[in-house]
């Protein structure tokens, strides 16, 4: 396992409010990580860093074998990079068909041009219907994505990530809002994400985090509190005192 | 000088007795005072004036000057059977209506041929003029003496040093007689006959910004462009200009040629003419017609022409310089003293330095009312745009239908005072239920959709302008400002404002200081900010966000009327009126930064600064100034997209 | 790299059918068009039996260009979400560049003409010279300005109708797109420049006549003795070969992936970025493209308007373009069509006096005065209520079918 992505010592200020403060973390590639973490501890704010949507005050973003530093790259450079993000609230391109949202999340040139003389190879329309059968919607590939449960469009969602073949996965609270059954299926999708790429899950639900068997970090405050096997985290101190306490 | 001896004497008398002013007893003491010396008034002669003065001015007698001016004027009379001096009137069948001079009663009516008119010929008309000069100068009324002082002004002459200075002598009144140490300057400076004189009068001129001050200094420095072999002895020389840098080099050629010194040259359109005059069986000098369409065949056979004798020479650009180079070409002062000039340049110059500063105080205070205009245009806008985040494109329709508003009270309330007092308002009043109504069955449903909102508001902005087209016709209607706004402010020749734009900046400040205070000090100002910040948040602790969207926009809207009224008070008031300010109103909101009063503020001290500072480079094209300053926006939103008061942080809202 | 070995499954592959296949809506509009085209040329004076005036001939083949705007409007806005207020400037430069050429040509024959009368023939520069007094005179000039000097080559002029308005746009949108200015504050920006570019033009000293505009462009230099009748009919015959040539194009750009992704950004343009598409490139390549084609329907609208002036270049033109869009329907390039074509014929019937007056008693509905009234409220109603607009309609007729 090597270092994939390194965050050091970063920091940022919203209007005085310390929403990072001097935070490290590093995840290696393939790895399955949960972070945790009250409200406010930073947990988005951090993602929003790593893909390049805020600038942090300070700190380094290092990725990659080469360590090119990600703070000088545009979200759409960084995503081309291979950091693929899924949001907390399903964002997935409701007027348009599940085909499509995941023909514009596949690897291929992103460049204008090369998508106006874009023409689906034999290749890329069987990727579409193997993630479409993956994330479980093979059925609705015409279907307009509007028109899907809350569930079904979190995994297109996941499905356009897995389209894009990132090496860094960043999951916002996957399982919201999702039935038992659903949470059992994303578990299965993300562990097995994890088996050849970075994963790196926020949630709350601890069962669900347990059932991702990982190593967890803890955030708070901005700043990493404890990190480590879910039991040993869940016995430190500071943890219960600030997160699983109340 | 010597003929000014009588003068001096009645000055100097009269400046000794004018305080006393002794009255006498007789009814008549003019007509009195006149028959002591009847044959000189009679048949005045410039050797007799200074007895009549001198007898006049012995009697002292209350209508004197008035005489003095009609006697110079001709209206005089003297009747025939008795000598004695009256005015007349013309009355019907040929006849004059005699008045008494001294009462100002009639005194029954003559023919023309039972009076003498009295005719003083133009050397006693002068002298008479010089003495009523020193009358007024003397007057013991300040207006008077003022008003004789401006009559000075308007047309300086050499004569009335003299008088001046006496006057200056005898003068008490501080501003006066320093009002009267600058006329005599002004007079010393162009008509003195002493160069050191001349010279101290226009170092006292230094720095003087007023426009009588410039003009006799640039009189002095008048040039005339000359040129000669040599430049002659005693010749006031202002520039040298070289043929060729300073002067074009045909431009000093023709000179020369319409001096008749050397033969004039054949320019393009000659040459053209001379070769369509010499055709001959379809060629001129030998090259065939057809061939003539370039300059250098012409030329060529021009020179054939010439060759045969029949039209004047070509003339070379050789043949130019070397005739241009017998003759200097200079521009020389009118006024042959080189130290009088010289003075009047070093004055000219340090004044230039004053007036521009002054320029930029007078271009600072246009910019300042122009800002305030675009502040009060804008800032409704900043109210639903930057508070509610609502584009109303139809808010130059509320600035029109304040100002059509304002026009149709004054159509009822003739005293503009008052209608403007009922006007604001009542614009107010209009434009906000305006406002709410489209709030009510527009924007509300809307909300979620703001570049719809952009549309259906651009909707009811053509329909609006449309109907006022209908009501009010195409034809702009006039929003006449009270009296006591008519004028304008002259702090000195160059700086003046228009009251009515230091009403509308006082205006402006008033609107700013009201909404700040609206905002940060009222409950409907929290509430505002509440919604504006969090609505869900906001309606779940009771305030009702319907309610305050709609009293918001309600506001916005008023003050769109409001402003309307100010704006038609300086603008011409058409249907189209709105339209003019809206865009500007947008880029206002958009640079100051949405969201923020203050940044409205901001934005529209920056466009009116700015504009009026392109102005100020580019004077006569105000669509130049307009360009540029829409481009510097486009520009300076790259480099601020927020605004100059940009929202940090999540409350941003990005 | 990929999740599981790839199931063997046979592509269903319905991408694969043709562009027209998929999308019957193009075929149906190239139809109508045609038809549209043979029956106006049959009917017209020109070429046929004379039931068409010459006059509505043009007023037909300036409604072709204005539907050709309208759909490059519908690109840019209905599916890019970009609510340009400038795509009019763009409009009008390109019918300024051809104008240029089309006054300066024809001046030139004349003067050409006149002056070959004389005894010797004129020289290029008294030409010229005599051109730009006659062009220049009525703004108290009478040198060409600098940006005339090609006015007489009709390729150069060609290419800056393609090329001005695809500059303007390529440096504006670059600034624009860069510095993330969006929604209502790109409009406004968008309407700034419209702006700055009609106060420019509308300057005496700028070298395109001032408010007098660009006049007789009627008149074709090399064609001066075809009648306008015949004319009228070619370039009738011009605006429905490029509307239907754009029509194409753009049903073509928007069908494929680059719809798909352009779609994506008006709905949400941070997501598109997060999957790694360069957003800002994207809204600049169809901001330029659609700039371009609304500088070509410029360039083919005026020679059948005659005149163009600062005037036509007002931001409210553009907000009218805006409207019709609006009104026949976003997000479909037929809706364009239709709103174009309604709106603006129908403005043409009520305020050229053809729609007979309402006498309502108490008072008499004149419609040249009513009908912005008319035009705003059904505006407002139609953003109201049908935000699909016109071209929505068809929804209800397509579902009722199977």
């Amino acid at each position: 396992m090597t270092t994939l992505l390194e965050v050091s010592g970063v920091s940022v200020t919203f209007d005085g409010f310390r929403a990072i403060n001097n935070l490290s973390i590093a995840i290696g590639e393939p790895e399955l990580r949960a972070v945790i973490g009250p409200n406010g501890a930073g947990k988005t704010t951090f993602m929003d860093i790593v893909t390049g949507k805020t600038r942090p005050d300070e700190g380094k973003v290092l990725w990659g074998e080469r360590s090119v530093d990600l703070l000088k790259y545009s979200e759409s450079q960084i995503a081309k990079m291979g950091i693929g993000r899924k949001f907390q609230k399903p964002t997935v391109f409701e007027d348009q068909s599940v085909r499509d949202n995941l023909a514009m999340a596949l690897k291929n040139k992103r460049g204008p041009f090369s998508v106006l003389m874009w023409q689906a190879s034999a290749q890329d329309e069987a990727r579409i219907v193997e993630l479409a059968e993956e994330v479980g919607l093979s059925e609705r590939l015409e279907d307009s994505a509007g028109i899907l449960s809350h569930g079904q469009k979190q995994w297109l969602e996941i499905g356009m990530l897995l389209a894009q073949d990132p090496r860094l996965l960043l999951v916002d609270e996957p399982a919201a809002g999702m039935t038992p059954g659903e949470r059992e299926h994303t578990t299965d999708l993300l562990k097995r994400a994890a088996r050849t790429r970075a994963v790196m899950v926020i949630e709350h639900d601890m069962e669900f985090i347990r059932r991702l068997d990982c190593r967890v970090t803890c955030l708070h405050e901005g700043s990493v509190l404890a990190e480590g096997s879910l039991d040993h985290v869940t016995r430190n101190q500071q943890v219960i005192d600030v997160y699983l306490g109340r | 000088m010597l003929r000014l001896f009588p003068l001096v004497a009645l000055t100097l008398a009269l400046a000794i007795t004018l305080p006393l002013r002794a009255q006498t007893d007789s009814l008549t003491p003019l007509q009195d005072a006149l028959q002591s010396v009847q044959e000189h008034v009679a048949s005045p002669s410039r050797a007799t004036v200074p007895a009549v003065l001198r007898a006049l001015l012995d009697a002292d007698a209350p209508g004197t000057v008035d005489f003095l001016r009609a006697w110079g004027d001709r209206e005089v009379y003297e009747r025939a059977e008795d000598g004695l001096f009256f005015y007349a009137l013309e009355a019907p069948d040929r006849m004059l209506a005699l008045i008494d001079i001294d009462s100002g009663a009639e005194a029954g009516a003559v023919s023309t041929r039972a009076v003498n008119q009295i005719r003083p010929n133009a050397g006693v008309r002068r002298e008479i003029g010089a003495a009523l000069v020193s009358f007024e100068l003397m007057h013991p009324e300040a207006s008077r003496r003022l008003a004789a002082l401006d009559n000075i002004a308007r047309s300086p002459d050499a004569e009335q040093i003299e008088a001046l200075t006496l006057a200056r002598d005898a003068e008490d009144d501080s501003r006066i007689a320093a009002r009267m140490d600058r006329l005599l300057d002004l007079l010393n400076a162009r008509f003195a006959t002493d160069t050191d004189v001349r010279v101290d009068a226009i170092d006292g001129l230094r720095g003087d910004i007023s426009t009588e001050a410039r003009r006799v200094l640039n009189q002095i420095l008048q040039t005339r462009a000359e040129f000669a072999p040599e430049i002659p002895e005693g010749t006031n020389v202002a520039r040298i200009r070289a043929p060729g840098s300073d002067i074009e080099l045909i431009a000093a050629y023709a000179t020369l040629a319409e001096a008749g010194l050397v033969p004039a040259r054949p320019g393009r359109n000659a040459i053209r003419d001379a070769l369509r005059r010499n055709v001959v069986d379809g060629a001129v000098g030998g090259i065939p017609v057809h061939q003539l369409t370039s300059d250098e065949m012409r030329r060529a056979a021009y020179a054939a022409l010439e060759a045969q004798g029949s039209v004047a020479p070509l003339v070379t650009e050789d043949d130019m310089r070397a005739a241009v180079r017998e003759v200097v070409f200079f521009d020389a002062y009118l006024e042959p003293d080189p130290a009088v000039t010289d003075a009047a340049r070093d004055a000219l110059d340090s004044t230039r330095t004053r007036i521009s500063l002054w320029q930029f105080v007078s271009i600072s205070l246009d910019a300042l009312s122009l800002a305030s205009i675009f502040f009060l245009a804008a800032i409704g806008l900043a109210i639903t745009f930057g508070v509610m985040r609502v584009i109303n494109m139809a808010h130059g329709e509320f600035i029109m239908m304040g100002a059509y508003t304002g026009y149709v009270v004054q159509t009822v309330i003739p005293n503009y005072t008052t209608s403007l007092i009922v006007a604001l308002p009542l614009a107010f009043a209009v434009t906000f239920a305006a406002g709410v109504a489209m709030e009510r069955l527009v924007i509300r449903h809307l909300y979620t959709r703001p570049l719809e909102t952009l549309l259906a508001t651009f909707g009811i902005s053509i329909a609006l302008q449309q109907l006022a087209k209908n009501i009010f016709g195409t034809q702009a209607r006039p929003l006449t400002a009270p009296d006591w706004l008519a004028g304008a402010i002259q702090v000195n020749d160059v700086v003046s404002v228009a009251s009515i734009r230091v009403a509308i900046f006082v205006m402006a400040i008033g609107f700013l200081a009201m909404l700040l205070y609206i905002l940060n000090r009222t409950r409907l100002g929290l509430e505002v900010r509440a919604v504006t910040q969090n609505p869900g948040m906001a309606a779940s602790m009771g305030i009702n966000p319907d309610r305050i969207n709609m009293l918001t926009f309600g506001l916005g809207s008023g003050i769109a009327g409001v402003a309307g009224v100010s704006i038609g008070l300086v603008a011409q008031v058409t249907s189209e009126m709105g339209a003019n300010y809206i865009v500007q109103s947008f880029m206002t909101v958009v640079v100051g930064g949405v969201g923020s009063v203050f940044g409205t503020l901001a934005g529209a001290t920056l466009i009116g600064f700015l504009q009026k500072g392109i102005e100020w480079f580019n004077p006569a094209n105000t669509l130049a100034a307009q360009t540029f300053m829409v481009l510097f926006i486009i520009l300076f939103i790259q480099f601020r997209p927020k605004g100059i008061v940009a929202l940090k942080g999540r409350a941003a809202g990005d | 790299m990929s999740l599981d070995i790839p199931r063997n499954t046979a592509a269903p592959a319905p991408s694969r059918r043709s562009f027209l296949h998929e999308n019957p809506s193009v075929l149906w509009f190239m139809g109508l068009l045609g038809v549209f085209t043979v029956a106006v040329t049959v009917l017209s004076e020109g070429f046929g039996l004379g039931l068409i005036s010459t006059n509505l001939v043009k007023v037909l083949g300036m409604t072709l260009c204005l539907c050709l705007i309208a759909i490059a409007m519908d690109v840019v806005w209905g599916y890019c979400g970009i609510l340009s207020l400038g795509h009019f400037a763009f409009f009008g430069l390109g019918g300024y560049a051809i104008g240029m050429w089309l006054m300066y040509a024809r001046t030139e024959i004349v003067i050409r003409d006149s002056l070959g009368r004389g005894t010797i023939p004129p020289t290029e520069l008294e030409v010229s010279e005599a051109v730009a007094a006659q062009i220049f005179g009525v703004v108290g000039s009478s040198e060409l300005p600098l940006i005339w000097t090609f006015a007489g080559s009709l390729p150069f002029q060609l290419a800056m109708v393609v090329l001005v308005p695809g500059v303007l746009a390529l440096v504006f949108g670059w600034l624009a797109f860069r510095s993330r200015v969006t929604g209502v504050y790109l409009s406004i920006l968008t309407q700034a420049m419209t702006l700055a570019l009609s106060l420019y033009l509308f300057q005496n000293d700028t070298g395109l006549r001032g408010n007098n505009g660009l006049s007789g462009l009627q008149n074709i230099p090399g064609f001066l003795h075809v009648p306008q009748s015949v004319l009228s009919v070619w370039f009738f015959w011009a605006s429905a070969f490029m509307l239907g040539a754009g029509y194409l194009l753009f049903a073509w750009v928007v069908s494929g992936k680059f719809g798909s992704v352009i779609r994506a950004i008006r709905d949400n343009e941070a997501r598109v970025r997060f999957l790694g598409y360069n957003v800002e490139g994207y809204k600049l390549f169809v901001f330029t493209v659609t700039a371009v084609i609304s500088g070509i329907a410029g360039a083919l609208y005026y020679p059948q308007a005659g005149i163009i002036n600062p005037a036509e270049i007002a931001p409210i033109a553009s907000i009218y373009l805006a409207v019709w869009v609006a009104i026949g329907g976003r997000g479909r390039l037929y809706g364009a069509v239709i709103g174009a074509a309604f709106v603006s014929l129908l403005s043409s019937w009520l305020t050229g006096g053809g729609a007979p007056n309402i006498d309502l008693g108490f008072y008499r509905i004149v419609w040249t005065d009513w009908w912005l009234v008319l035009l705003g409220l059904g505006f407002v109603a139609v953003t109201l209520f049908f935000p699909k607009g016109i071209g929505g309609l068809f929804d209800y007729l397509v579902r009722k079918k199977p």
